[in-house]
C-alpha cells in the first residue's frame, strides 16, 4: 500500500519538474550558495581561532537553554495546530501575559525579602501564577477570537490571531505600562554548579530540569490518559472522533489550555533567565518557537522538543560561527533574522519538518 | 414572540460591564477624558462610559432565528431589556470602581499603570465614590436603552435617530477639519464648533442632527423611490457616471488647499498608505495570498529610491556616501525601484509559491522580518546606514511645486501615483489575468485544471504588488527626506493588512475607506496615536467575527466568505435562486442575525 502511494507522489512529483525545471534549478542553486556560506564562514571562524573553546562551550549551553524554553513554547504552537490545523499566532502574547503574572509576584516577593529567603516556594508560586494566567489567556483567545471561525475559510482565523496577538500586545501595554521592568531572580540561583565537571549557570540548570518534568508529564499524559487519547483521536480525524462519542469542542478547549499551561512555565524560566519583563517580549519568542514547531515537524510532540533545542543551537552558535567568518559587524544582531531564514528556508526545502514526511498538504 | 432571557439579559450585561472595566485599564479613559464632542459636558470619554452598554444592549436585543425564522424583538419588551442591560453593566461597572477606591488606588497602581484618582473621579462625574456611582449606572443604562431604541424602534425613527447621532459623533470627532474647511470657505465656524472647547456647540450638534436625520428620511421616503432613481441614472447614464468621477477628482484637487498643511500631512500619509493598500489588495484581495511580509516591499522601494537619487548615509561622524550610489532623476528612478520590486517580488515568490496559505503567511512574515532586522543592523551600515538611517533623499522637484517640505505639493505627488495603481489595479482585475486570479482564489486545484496556470499568476499577483508598495516606499521616502529602520518594521505590514480587510478584500473602495479610517482618523485626533495599533488589532479580530466582508465588499469575495450561510439560508427558505440568497446575506447578514440552536 504505501509503497504504491509512494510511487505514485513520485509519479506526480515527475510530471511537475517536467512543467517547471526552472524552479527546481532555483532550488539547487540557492541550495549550493547556502551551503558553500555557511561552509566558508565556518572555515573562516574556525581557522582564525576567533572564540576558544570555552566560549564555544558557553555557548552551546545558552544554546541548550534557550531552546527547551523554545520547546514548551513550541509544544503549544503544535498541539494547538494538530488539532484545528491552524496556527496559533497570538501564543507568544499568551506567554506574555504568564511572564507579567510572574513578574508582579516576584516584584512583591523581592520588596518583602521573601524571594530571598524562601526562593523554592517563590518559584513555586510564579509558576502555579504564570500558568493560570496563561491558561486563562488561551481560552479566552480561544472563546472569543476562535471558536466563532470554526468553519470559516482557512485565512480567516489566521488573520483573526495576528489581530488578536496585535490586541493583547497593546493591551499589556496599556495595562502595565511601555517599560521594561526588571524581573528578580533569587540570590539562590546566582552563580554556577558544577555538575558532571561543567560549570552551569544555576538559572540553566533550573531551566533544564523543569522543561524536561514538563515534557516528560506531557508525553505521558498525552500517551496514558482518556483525555490524551481523546486529544489524538480528535487531531486525527474530528469528525468520526465525534461520531465516536468525543466531545471536540472540549478536546479544543483542553488543547488550548494545555498549550497556556506550558507557556506559562515557559514565561517564568525565560523572565528568571533574562530578568526583565516587557510588553512586546512575546512576540520573537513566540516566532522563534513556532519556527521550533516547524522545524521539527509540525503538530509532532518529539518534533516541538527537537526543533526547540535545534533552533536555540542555530541561534546561539550560528552567527558566532558563520558571521563572525565574514567580519560581519555585531553579528548577534542578526540573531532573529538567522531563525527567519531558518524558517524559510525549512519551508522551502522540507515543510514536513525534521521528523516530518517531507512534503507539506498542499490545499 | 422573541422573548429575550434573562439569561442572556445577564450574560451580556455582565459582558458589557467586564468591557467597560477592560476600557478603563487600559487607560482609554483617562486619554479621552478631555476629548469635548458637544458642549462641555459630551466628552469622547463619557461616550465612551455609555458605549459598553450601548453595545451590550444592541447585541441583546438582537433578531432571533426561531424555528427557521428571523424574529425582531418588539419595541417596548426590547428597549425594556436594553435597559436592564445598562442596569447590570453599570452594577458591574460601578461595583468594579467601589472595589478600586476601598483597595486603595495607589496599590493597584503598581500592577495597572492608568489607575488613579483622575480615572476615579472621571468615572464618579466628580462626585467621589459613594456619590457618584448611581450615575455611573445611570449612564449605562441611558446607553443600554440607546442601544435598544436603535435596535428595536420601528425603522422608520430608529434609521434616522441612528444616523443622526453618528453624524453629530463623527462630525464631533472631526473638530480638527471640519473648521478650517469652513474658515478656508469664508463660512462662519464659531456657531458650529465651539472656539473655547474645540469640540460642537449644543446648537451647531442640534443642527447637524436634523440635517442628518432630515436627510435620511428624506432619502427614505416613498419606499426609497429617490434612492432608486439616483441608483439607476447612475448606472444607466454614462454622463452621469461621467459626472460622477469628475466630481471626484474636482473635490479631490481642491482638498488640499482647503485644509491647510497640517491636514494635509495626514492626507499625503493616508495616500501612501492607499498605494500599500492597492498593492497588497492585489496579493491578499484577488490572489488569496496572504502576505505578512510587505514591508520588505516599502522598505525596498524607500531604500533604494534613497541610494538612486544620491541620498546620504548618517553616520556618528557626519553625513557619508553609501558605498553604492546613483544620481539619478526620481521620475527615472520611481520606476526603476517598480521595476526591481517586481523583480524581487518574482525571485522571493519563485521558491515559496507551491506553499499553502498559513505557511506562505508565515513565509512571507519571515522574510519581512528579515529585512527589518537587516535594515537596522550595523551590518548594512554602508549601503544603507544600518541603525542611523539615510538623509537627503531628493526632493522630487518640479518648478516650484517642493514635495518634501510642502505637504500639500506632496499630496498632489503621491495623488497621482494612487490614482494611476487605482486604474491599473481596476483594469487588471477586470480583465483575463483578473479571473485568473478569482479562479485562482476560489479553488486553485479547479482553476489549475481549466487551464490557469497558477505558478505564473501567483508570480504576477507578486511582482505587482511588490511593485505597488515600493512605490509607495519611494513616495514614503521623498516625503520624509530622511529614513530610519523605525519606519520599516511589522507594523507596516500589519497596518497595510489592517486597510485592505476593514475596507474589504479584494475591493478598490475598500481601500480607500480603509485608509482613511485607520491612518486618517488617528492622524486627525493625536490622543488616539497611543492606541492604534490596540485598534487596529481590535478591529482585525472583530471585522473578521462580526462582517468578514469588510466595510465597503467587493460582491464576489464576500460570497466566498459567507458561502455557508448562503448554502443555510438556501435550505431555509427552500427554493433560493443563488443571487438572492447572496443579496440576502450581504448587507451586514451576519451582523444581524445569529442561530441561537448553534450557540
Amino acid at each position: 500500500m504505501g509503497s504504491v502511494i509512494k510511487e505514485r507522489r513520485s509519479g506526480a512529483q515527475l510530471g511537475r519538474l517536467e512543467r517547471l525545471p526552472w524552479r527546481r534549478i532555483i532550488l539547487i542553486m540557492l541550495s549550493v550558495l547556502i551551503v558553500s556560506t555557511v561552509a566558508i564562514g565556518a572555515y573562516k571562524t574556525i581557522s582564525q581561532q576567533r572564540y576558544s573553546a570555552d566560549a564555544w562551550r558557553d555557548f552551546i549551553v545558552l544554546g541548550l537553554a534557550q531552546g527547551s524554553i523554545y520547546a514548551l513554547i513550541a509544544l503549544g504552537y503544535t498541539l494547538v495546530y494538530g488539532i484545528l490545523r491552524m496556527i496559533n499566532f497570538a501564543h507568544g502574547e499568551v506567554f506574555m501575559f504568564g511572564a507579567f503574572a510572574a513578574f508582579f509576584f516576584s516584584d512583591a516577593y523581592e520588596a518583602s525579602g521573601f524571594l530571598d529567603s524562601n526562593p523554592v516556594a517563590s518559584i513555586a508560586i510564579m509558576l502555579v501564577v504564570a500558568m493560570l494566567t496563561s491558561t486563562g489567556v488561551a481560552l479566552l483567545l480561544e472563546r472569543v477570537a476562535y471558536r466563532p471561525l470554526r468553519n470559516a475559510p482557512r485565512l480567516v482565523p489566521l488573520i483573526t490571531a495576528i489581530g488578536a496577538s496585535l490586541f493583547l500586545q497593546n493591551t499589556a501595554r496599556g495595562f502595565f505600562g511601555a517599560q521594561t521592568k526588571g524581573f528578580g531572580v533569587p540570590t539562590a540561583l546566582e552563580g554556577t554548579w558544577t555538575i558532571l565537571g561543567l560549570e552551569l549557570q544555576r538559572t540553566q540548570v533550573l531551566v533544564f530540569a523543569t522543561v524536561i518534568v514538563a515534557v516528560a508529564a506531557l508525553s505521558l499524559f498525552i500517551a496514558r490518559t482518556t483525555t490524551g487519547k481523546s486529544m489524538r483521536a480528535v487531531a486525527a480525524d474530528s469528525e468520526i472522533a465525534s461520531l465516536m462519542g468525543i466531545h471536540v469542542d472540549r478536546m479544543i478547549v483542553t488543547t488550548f489550555a494545555i498549550g497556556g499551561l506550558l507557556a506559562g512555565v515557559a514565561a517564568v524560566l525565560y523572565s528568571i533567565t533574562f530578568e526583565s519583563v516587557n510588553f512586546s517580549m512575546g512576540f520573537r519568542p513566540g516566532i522563534a518557537a513556532f519556527t521550533a514547531a516547524v522545524l521539527g515537524g509540525i503538530g509532532s510532540i518529539s518534533g516541538a522538543a527537537l526543533g526547540g533545542i535545534t533552533l536555540g543551537l542555530l541561534q546561539s552558535l550560528g552567527p558566532a560561527l558563520i558571521l563572525t567568518g565574514y567580519d560581519v559587524p555585531s553579528p548577534f544582531q542578526l540573531k532573529d533574522a538567522f531563525t527567519f531564514f531558518v524558517l524559510v528556508l525549512v519551508l522551502i526545502f522540507r515543510p514536513g519538518g525534521l521528523l516530518g514526511s517531507g512534503e507539506a498538504e498542499k490545499v | 414572540m422573541g422573548a429575550i432571557t434573562r439569561r442572556s439579559i445577564v450574560r451580556g450585561g455582565a459582558i458589557g460591564g467586564i468591557a467597560a472595566i477592560y476600557i478603563a485599564l487600559v487607560g482609554l479613559y483617562t486619554k479621552f477624558a478631555d476629548l469635548e464632542l458637544v458642549g462641555e459636558q459630551v466628552t469622547l470619554g463619557r461616550v465612551l462610559i455609555m458605549a459598553p452598554g450601548l453595545v451590550a444592549a444592541y447585541t441583546v436585543t438582537r433578531p432571533r432565528i426561531v424555528a427557521g425564522e428571523r424574529r425582531s424583538v418588539p419595541f417596548g419588551s426590547g428597549v425594556a431589556a436594553a435597559s436592564r442591560t445598562g442596569v447590570i453593566t453599570g452594577a458591574v461597572f460601578a461595583a468594579a470602581v467601589w472595589f478600586a477606591d476601598w483597595f486603595g488606588v495607589d496599590r493597584i497602581r503598581e500592577m495597572f499603570v492608568s489607575v488613579s484618582e483622575v480615572l476615579i473621579d472621571f468615572l464618579t462625574f466628580g462626585k467621589g465614590v459613594p456619590a457618584g456611582l448611581p450615575i455611573l449606572v445611570g449612564a449605562c443604562v441611558v446607553g443600554g436603552a440607546i442601544g435598544g431604541l436603535a435596535r428595536t424602534a420601528p425603522a422608520n425613527v430608529r434609521v434616522p435617530l441612528s444616523v443622526g447621532l453618528i453624524a453629530v459623533l463623527l462630525l464631533g470627532m472631526l473638530q480638527r477639519i471640519v473648521p478650517i474647511i469652513f474658515v478656508e470657505l469664508g463660512f462662519e465656524a464659531d456657531w458650529l464648533y465651539s472656539p473655547s472647547t474645540g469640540g460642537l456647540t449644543w446648537l451647531g450638534a442640534a443642527g447637524i442632527f436634523a440635517v442628518a436625520a432630515g436627510a435620511d428620511v428624506m432619502w427614505s421616503r416613498g419606499g426609497g423611490r429617490a434612492r432608486e432613481r439616483v441608483r439607476t441614472s447612475v448606472r444607466e447614464a454614462p454622463a452621469a457616471r461621467l459626472g460622477l468621477l469628475v466630481a471626484i477628482l474636482g473635490v479631490l484637487a481642491i482638498l488640499p488647499l482647503l485644509l491647510g498643511t497640517v491636514i494635509s500631512e495626514v492626507l499625503g500619509q493616508v495616500m501612501v498608505y492607499v498605494l500599500l493598500g492597492i498593492g497588497l489588495n492585489i496579493v491578499v484581495g484577488y490572489a488569496g495570498l496572504l502576505d505578512l511580509g510587505y514591508v520588505a516591499f516599502f522598505a525596498f522601494g524607500a531604500y533604494s529610491t534613497a541610494v538612486l537619487t544620491g541620498a546620504f548615509l548618517n553616520t556618528t561622524t557626519g553625513a557619508a556616501e553609501p558605498a553604492l550610489s546613483a544620481d539619478l532623476n526620481f521620475y527615472i528612478a520611481v520606476w526603476l525601484v517598480a521595476l526591481m520590486a517586481a523583480g524581487v517580488g518574482l525571485l522571493i515568490g519563485a521558491p515559496v509559491l507551491r506553499l499553502r496559505g498559513d505557511y506562505l503567511a508565515i513565509v512571507t512574515l519571515g522574510l519581512g522580518e528579515i529585512v527589518s532586522i537587516i535594515t537596522a543592523s550595523r551590518w548594512a551600515q554602508p549601503l544603507i546606514g544600518g541603525p542611523q538611517g539615510m538623509r537627503g533623499v531628493t526632493k522630487a522637484e518640479i518648478g516650484p511645486l517642493n514635495f518634501q517640505d510642502n505637504p500639500q505639493h506632496f499630496y498632489y505627488l503621491a495623488l497621482a501615483f494612487v490614482l494611476l495603481a487605482l486604474f491599473v489595479s481596476w483594469r487588471l482585475a477586470g480583465s483575463r489575468v483578473g479571473r485568473a486570479w478569482n479562479a485562482m482564489r476560489e479553488d486553485e486545484q479547479v482553476a489549475e485544471a481549466m487551464g490557469v496556470s497558477t505558478i505564473k499568476f501567483k508570480l504576477l499577483a507578486f511582482a505587482m504588488g511588490g511593485a505597488i508598495g515600493s512605490v509607495g516606499g519611494a513616495l514614503f521616502a521623498v516625503n520624509l527626506g530622511s529614513l530610519t529602520p523605525a519606519s520599516f518594521e511589522i507594523f507596516v505590514s500589519i497596518t497595510a493588512l489592517a486597510v485592505v480587510i476593514l475596507g474589504g478584500l479584494g475591493s478598490l473602495p475598500g481601500v480607500v475607506v480603509g485608509a482613511l479610517v485607520l491612518i486618517g482618523l488617528p492622524g486627525l485626533l493625536r490622543e488616539f496615536e497611543e492606541y492604534r495599533l490596540l485598534i487596529y488589532g481590535g478591529s482585525l479580530v472583530a471585522i473578521m467575527v462580526l462582517r468578514p466582508q469588510g466595510l465597503v465588499p467587493n460582491i464576489r469575495r464576500s460570497r466566498e466568505l459567507h458561502a455557508e450561510e448562503v448554502e443555510q439560508d438556501a435550505w431555509g427558505k427552500d427554493v433560493v435562486g443563488e443571487a438572492e440568497a447572496v443579496a440576502a446575506v450581504l448587507p451586514g447578514g451576519a451582523l444581524g442575525v445569529e442561530n441561537e440552536d448553534l450557540e
